[in-house]
């Protein structure tokens, strides 16, 4: 197959106003989403929980390393069916994130600066640059990249490994990570990538986990832990380590002499 | 001065280390800063305020107000109205001695955000730097109800005890270190000073696993084996444990003396390392460090 040579206006007027606008535009959406969000407000009952969870939690693992006296005192603090405290703190079921106007509100901003302009430039752009092929990677591909590379362009007698104006957007949109790092600083909201990973396990995360359920399963986790003391047999551990330690020494020594 | 021929990047790199380790060094950041960093806080960027807090914290630290106020103004300038400025300025009251006030701003900052713990600890700290040892332990019980997972809040609170003489309430915090860290042989070494200082012979039992749990994560560490030793033949000389329980006791006391004296007979050959199980010991006081 003939090569193909581009025309330098291409890369004037498609391929580098591209890259521009890709860029220009995630650092209007760093600045505009750090204009409107808001700091999340966290309720002091919901780290009251999360701290008493972890607290419970060491117990639990941990809990053998003290003595048993100790370790069933805090079981009682935390379990103890009139007094203990996984039992008598009352916790509300989850809030619906869908009747919380908070949390609407979130969600529309979050909309506004990730999903709108998204939308909006990825049209204008097809729109505008449709049709040309932009550039071409410096390696053989196989045919299967053709619908990833050359979106907007049907040809196919056309080599892989040349890219289309709509599909060097998408790989713009995607790529320019480390470039946004180095200008806007690390966690910056510029990043397609990762609000894509963030709406991925955005609905597992979101959800702020029903306190009671939580309790109830640590409560229930607490009362089959056995207590097996770990120092108990420490010093005869140590002893017997030692008489080790001392019988190798003596053979080297013989080895040695 | 060293720090004179150091390299700011350098300079910059090791106060970030003591930032991320939670280590104070005040004496040496403010060296560190009038000497060298000063002359470079425009190169910082953004890590600039960072620094400056730091520098702000040891000046006060040390009553170096002439470095610390230059420092917390211009910190002041970049963000007013911010909790953590509030908190500085408070500090600077605390170190002026104007605690009232000081305590003024640490409720207001409470008020204003319920769940900033470092006011409500600060709040501890001032009480604590006034002598009112028993309201300071109130204060951090209460503090302790809603972050109860704190570990240098327990372990505050075993100082403090420790201060007031109450043993048991100390080992029970102990404990609670012991369980957010159980692999720290200075945890151990604590929690069986305490109940070899308690007493009896079930405490002394007690003392001597935990020492021996010491000695066992930490080959090392002098302190616990001479705690070990020590209550070894306290409960060897017991006139209630039993015989077979005291001829263990006693080899585990003659093991404890044999390796106390090979670590010393070795430190003689050797050059002094023996200091170091006091160094690390230091650290495990939150308000006496060096």
């Amino acid at each position: 197959m003939a090569e193909l040579l581009l025309d330098s206006d291409i890369r004037i007027w498609v391929f580098l106003p591209i890259v521009l606008i890709t860029f220009l535009c995630g650092i209007v959406r760093h600045y505009v989403s750090v204009l409107i969000s808001t700091q999340k407000k966290v309720d002091l009952t919901q780290v009251q929980d999360s701290q008493a969870m972890i607290r419970a939690r060491m117990l639990r693992e941990n809990g053998k390393y003290l003595p048993k006296q100790s370790f069933l005192m805090r079981r009682h603090f935390f379990n103890n069916e009139e007094s203990g405290y996984l039992k008598t703190v009352k916790r509300s079921a989850a809030p619906q994130p869908m009747t919380d106007p908070n949390m609407m509100i979130e969600m529309l901003k979050s909309q506004l600066t990730n999903v709108l302009p998204m939308i909006a430039i990825g049209g204008w752009i097809n729109w505008t640059f449709s049709g040309f092929v932009t550039t071409k990677v410096p390696f053989p591909l196989t045919l299967r990249f053709k619908p990833m590379l050359q979106r907007g362009i049907e040809l196919v007698s056309l080599d892989a490994s040349w890219v289309s104006s709509a599909s060097w957007y998408f790989l713009n949109v995607f790529g320019l990570r480390s470039i946004y790092t180095l200008v806007l600083g690390e966690n910056n909201a510029a990043d397609q990538a990762r609000i894509m990973e963030e709406q991925m396990s955005g609905a597992a995360m979101a959800m702020p986990q029903d306190p009671k359920a939580a309790f109830k399963a640590e409560w229930e986790a607490l009362e089959i832990a056995e207590h097996k003391w770990a120092l108990k047999d420490v010093e005869v551990d140590l002893l017997q380590k030692a008489e080790v330690d001392c019988l190798f020494d003596s053979f080297s020594f013989a080895n040695n002499t | 001065m060293a720090t004179l021929d150091l390299d700011w990047e350098d300079v910059r790199d090791q106060l970030r280390l003591w930032r991320e380790d939670n280590t104070r060094h005040s004496e040496e950041v403010i060296d560190m800063w009038t000497y060298c960093l000063k002359h470079y806080k425009h190169k910082l960027g953004d890590e600039r305020w960072m620094v400056e807090e730091q520098v702000v914290i040891a000046g006060l630290d040390c009553f170096r107000l002439d470095v610390a106020e230059p420092c917390l103004i211009s910190i002041n300038e970049q963000f007013p109205g911010s909790l953590r400025v509030r908190k500085l300025k408070a500090m600077r009251l605390e170190a002026l001695e104007r605690f009232d006030e000081a305590i003024d701003i640490y409720d207001s900052i409470i008020r204003q955000d319920e769940t900033n713990s470092t006011a409500r600890k600060r709040k501890v700290a001032v009480l604590r730097g006034q002598g009112k040892i028993p309201e300071a332990i109130r204060e951090l019980t209460e503090y302790l109800k809603k972050f109860m997972s704190d570990g240098e809040a327990w372990q505050e609170l075993c100082d403090l005890y420790l201060k007031e003489g109450d043993y048991s309430k100390a080992a029970f915090c102990m404990e609670e270190l012991i369980l957010t860290n159980p692999h720290n042989h200075l945890f151990y070494t604590r929690y069986a000073e305490i109940k070899y200082t308690q007493g009896g012979l079930e405490n002394m039992e007690m003392a001597r696993s935990y020492f021996s749990q010491a000695v066992k994560l930490n080959p090392n560490n002098m302190r616990a084996l001479y705690g070990l030793f020590l209550s070894c033949t306290h409960v060897a000389s017991s006139s209630k444990s039993t015989v077979p329980k005291k001829k263990e006791t006693q080899r585990l006391a003659a093991w404890a003396l044999k390796e106390i004296e090979e670590r010393y007979s070795k430190c003689r050959t050797n050059t002094m390392e023996g200091t170091n199980i006091f160094e690390t010991f230091g650290s495990l006081s939150l308000t006496d460090k060096a």
